[in-house]
């Protein structure tokens, strides 16, 4: 009767979407552009910085053809300063800024090439993170270093989201801005289930604050007329 | 309400609450488990017959007070035989949310064992309190599901899942309580097969 996948993505498509992101290559080879469905691959020449879908920078990579610059914020020292800001509030780090032109999301921005903002974690940090670390683990500056502050960050970011459920109530919300594309995908289930279970349960209350609320209408304009009344005397 | 077909929904109408009926009814004395209400359905007979041949036994009196299915017991405390008669029967609250078993929830909600006092524990009191407009009630149930919404979340998380050290509170969830519990678990494995999975490629 159902599909078998709960709603939203699992991990391997969220990995897979997060392969469009754009990263800086330095080849190692002469490649001639290629004209994709998704756009133009410029031609690659030895030493010059060329950016590339993350795909295609893997494949690549794993032919030993080119190596990848990491993106600045996949350094310990980034790292490190977004894990003690993650710790010191409550709130998630936010993410990247957007470029004033910028009519576009996630995996169109370019938040994973050697120029993106190093202060920033973007929307694929997790899984952009991994997928760099396993296939270009000789490419980042002190890869287990990076690992071990990723795990923490995830940690602390997945506490926060687990707290957060805390929180909910009727009418206020939980600020998830800076939440990351696998992070979604995995608190879905959990966060998805709380709030609807919150909500079956607070039905009667919810049904009879809408009656009260439109009783309180009527009456509303009820009390004005009187006011009017006692203007005029 | 969820779907026609929604098993949960079906399993929270079969649970029983207390109600006390006002009126003396005839030939509903077997729902007392009545010795003398054993009459068979009248089948093709006019009803002035069926009421005719009813022992007095047969009769449940004013005042019984018995457990009946949530589905029936909603609809005898809203049916009316007349325009002025009063309701067939009272709808009480249900053990499950008395006033001592609320208390316990607000003292420590993680220690009570939800399942041994209704399977469907939240489902039945949303449907009880939609009668009743208790909204102390609702209020303490939010509070309730909320905090252990957040330890179910925890051992979730725990890779050996029910079979960890919290298995006395794992099995004392209610249905919805599972639910939640077996898809965070569920997410929470993806994942770790997707980080895993990342690492035996290269």
């Amino acid at each position: 009767m159902a599909l078998p996948l709960p709603p939203g993505l699992t991990p391997a498509e969220t990995a897979f979407l997060c392969e469009m992101e754009m990263v800086t290559v330095i080849p190692r080879q002469r490649l001639e552009g290629l004209e994709l469905l998704g756009g133009p691959i410029p031609p690659l020449n030895p030493p010059y910085r060329t950016p590339l879908p993350l795909w295609l920078a893997l494949l690549l990579k794993r032919q030993r053809r080119a190596n990848i610059l990491p993106p600045p914020w996949l350094s310990p020292p980034s790292l490190h300063s977004i894990l003690d800001f993650e710790k010191s509030t409550p709130s998630f780090s936010p993410p990247p800024p957007l470029p004033p032109y910028a009519t576009t999301s996630p995996p169109f921005l370019p938040s994973a090439t050697a120029n993106a903002p190093p202060d920033a974690l973007p929307y694929h940090w997790l899984e952009l993170g991994e997928m760099l670390l396993e296939a270009a683990n000789d490419d980042i500056p002190e890869p287990d270093n990076v690992r071990r502050l990723m795990r923490d960050l995830r940690e602390v970011r997945m506490a926060k989201m687990r707290a957060g459920v805390g929180v909910l109530e009727g009418g206020r919300e939980v600020n998830m801005n800076g939440v990351g594309g696998m992070e979604v995908a995995e608190g879905r289930a959990f966060i998805g289930g709380v709030v609807d279970g919150l909500r079956k349960i607070g039905a009667s209350k919810e049904l009879s604050r809408r009656e009260r609320e439109a009783e309180e209408r009527e009456n509303g304009i009820g009390g004005g007329e009187e006011d009017e009344d006692d203007m005029d005397i | 309400m969820g779907s026609y077909y929604d098993i949960d929904a079906i399993l929270t109408d079969a649970q029983k609450v207390p109600c006390t009926f006002d009126l003396d009814i005839p030939g509903l004395g077997y729902l007392d488990e009545n010795a003398g209400g054993d009459v068979p359905l009248p089948i093709q007979t006019q009803y002035s017959n069926y009421v005719a041949a009813l022992t007095p036994h047969s009769q449940i009196k004013a005042g019984t007070r018995v457990s009946l299915p949530l589905w029936l017991s909603t609809l005898l405390a809203v049916q009316r035989l007349g325009p002025s008669s009063q309701a067939l029967c009272t709808l009480d609250l249900p053990a499950s949310i008395a006033p001592r078993v609320l208390a316990a929830l607000k003292a420590g909600p993680k220690t009570v064992d939800l399942r041994q006092l209704a399977s469907h524990y939240y489902e039945l009191a949303a449907r009880v309190l939609e009668l009743f407009e208790e909204e102390e009630i609702v209020d303490i149930l939010c509070e309730t599901f909320k905090e252990r919404a957040a330890e179910i979340a925890d051992h979730a998380h725990n890779p050996r899942g029910a079979l960890g050290e919290a298995q006395d509170f794992l099995r004392g969830l209610d249905e919805m309580e599972r639910q939640l519990f077996r898809s965070a678990h569920g997410s929470s494995n993806a994942m770790r097969e997707w980080m895993g999975e990342a690492k035996k490629k290269r």
